[in-house]
């Protein structure tokens, strides 16, 4: 008989505690709740402040870029010399077989290309393009690690089926300039499991020089790019290059042009892949054999100025994830290469 | 009897060398045998795949002397099984045991198949050609057992 009531008791005096605690709560409460809506509004303020801050520091890294000078001498050149021993012509084709397709990785940092917190290298430029800003770097003992964000550049890649490719250019101009004797044609194509085809075609215009790093009038042999070269992303690896271009060209989807114009480039160099297909850091570049590599960058010119902007390729090629892939980034491995020096 | 069978279960050369041995009355009798022969004289000792991620299915395979290994693609890229030295650019992507003669099977498109009797034993390291930088086995051939 007691316990009803004692129990009655003890609920009422609980529900009492609580209403009591409930008000001290909820005067605390709002104090609580200002107090976080102040930290808020510091919080957004520290953000557009910091936003602002790594928006200055980009646009100052753009400017800062190592290679200006060299192309400001350039650029405007009407009559560029010619290759020493003359012009080459090279042909590179895959009749068969599939293709390798970067997918956006996180990439390793090799201290060789971006040296460390400390003495880093490697910075300045357009991000992605041509540096890669020191605050984009994961830190671990006192060393880079890799690249806080995805990029096309990593060791992700799938395999796709029914790859073909035919490049024929020509090397003539030597050097960056106003004009150019280079020649690049190029067309690229391979499907997905369901049977799309995917497709690319160059170059409508070839770069006759580059706005951020040099293009050697659209094609360059026998060369060094990326890594630590400073032409092209440091995020490949440093790799001879028997042939590069650089141009503007389009994608295709099903036959159909579904992007216009893009910068296009394509080149074949010693083999920068290992294990599982991962990409090579600087010291595990295999340079007895070769691969050519597609790449239709997130990247696009700024008209009128020398440098670079981000811009999502439209691949209309759909990722595990629902999301379209925003770059084309396609390795040929099964090639026939023909070159001749002369015209 | 026993013996006969366990061999012809291997290669069709293998079964060849025993019928030529052994003469018309084991012809007669593996002629009697012949479905259950014609199901499994051509059958490898060991079967390898090639995959889309630069490697060979089995690491190291182990087989006898007169055996025949199979490699399929299952891949979508084109790859090769190879071990000879007028094909290698490293001194670490192939090694044939002494006497061993080297072979390539010449580019293997998707689900394209390439088979290879081992008729030396040793260690065999082969590659893939344009993947040699990455794609590399091993075939381990043991004297056949008896011999
Ligand atoms: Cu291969």
């Amino acid at each position: 008989m007691t316990c009803p009531q004692l129990v009655s008791v003890s609920l009422s005096s609980t529900q009492r505690s609580v209403r009591l605690r409930a008000g001290a709560f909820f005067q605390r409460g709002l104090l609580v709740l200002a107090g976080a809506l102040l930290l808020l509004l510091g919080a957004v303020d520290t953000a557009q402040a910091q936003d602002k801050k790594m928006k200055k520091m980009l646009m100052q890294l753009q400017e800062m870029n190592q290679a200006d000078g060299y192309l400001e001498a350039h650029r405007n050149i009407k009559e560029p010399l010619e290759l020493l021993g003359g012009p080459i012509s090279f042909t590179v084709e895959q009749n068969a077989g599939g293709v390798f397709v970067g997918l956006p990785d996180q990439r390793e940092l090799d201290s060789d290309v971006f040296g460390t917190p400390e003495m880093p290298r490697a910075f300045t430029g357009t991000p992605g393009v041509t540096g890669v800003p020191v605050p984009f770097r994961e830190v671990e003992n006192g060393q880079f690690t890799q690249l806080d964000r995805p990029t096309p550049f990593g060791d992700k890649s799938m395999a796709l089926p029914n790859g073909t490719m035919m490049l024929k250019a020509k090397d003539v101009t030597a050097t960056d300039a106003a004009t150019t004797k280079d020649e690049v044609k190029f067309k690229a194509s391979w499907e997905d499991k369901e049977g799309n085809t995917y497709a690319v075609r160059c170059c409508e215009m070839l770069a006759t020089a580059g706005p951020e790093f040099p293009t050697f009038g659209g094609v360059v042999t026998n060369h060094i790019l990326h890594g630590f070269s400073g032409i092209g992303t440091p995020l490949m690896p440093t790799e001879y290059t028997y042939a590069a271009f650089w141009g503007m060209g389009e994608v295709l989807k099903n036959g159909e042009v579904v992007d216009k114009p893009r910068v296009v480039h394509g080149m074949l160099t010693e083999y920068v892949r290992t294990e599982g297909y991962e990409l090579a850091s600087d010291s595990e570049v295999t340079p007895t054999r070769r691969h050519f590599h597609l790449m239709v960058a997130p990247f696009m010119p700024v008209q009128g100025e020398h440098k670079f902007e981000h811009d999502n390729v439209s691949t209309g090629f759909q990722l595990p994830n629902g999301k379209e892939l925003p770059f084309w980034h396609v390795m040929f491995e099964n090639l026939n290469i023909d070159s001749q020096r002369g015209e | 009897m026993s013996m006969i069978s366990f061999r012809a279960v291997f290669t069709g050369r293998a079964v060849r060398a025993v019928l030529g041995g052994l003469g018309g009355l084991v012809l007669w009798m593996s002629l009697i045998a012949a479905p259950a022969v014609a199901q499994t004289s051509g059958a490898p000792a060991a079967t390898i795949g090639m995959t889309n991620t630069l490697s060979f299915t089995k690491d190291t395979v182990r087989v006898e002397v007169g055996e025949t290994v199979r490699w399929k693609n299952n891949s979508v890229i084109v790859h090769t099984v190879t071990a000879d030295p007028e094909e290698a650019t490293m001194d670490e992507s192939m090694r044939l045991p002494e006497g061993a003669a080297s072979f390539h099977s010449g580019n293997l498109e998707p689900d394209e198949t390439f088979e290879y009797t081992f008729e030396t034993p040793g260690r065999y390291r082969y590659f893939c050609v344009p993947h040699e930088a990455a794609m590399r086995a091993t075939v381990i051939v043991e004297p056949a057992e008896g011999q």
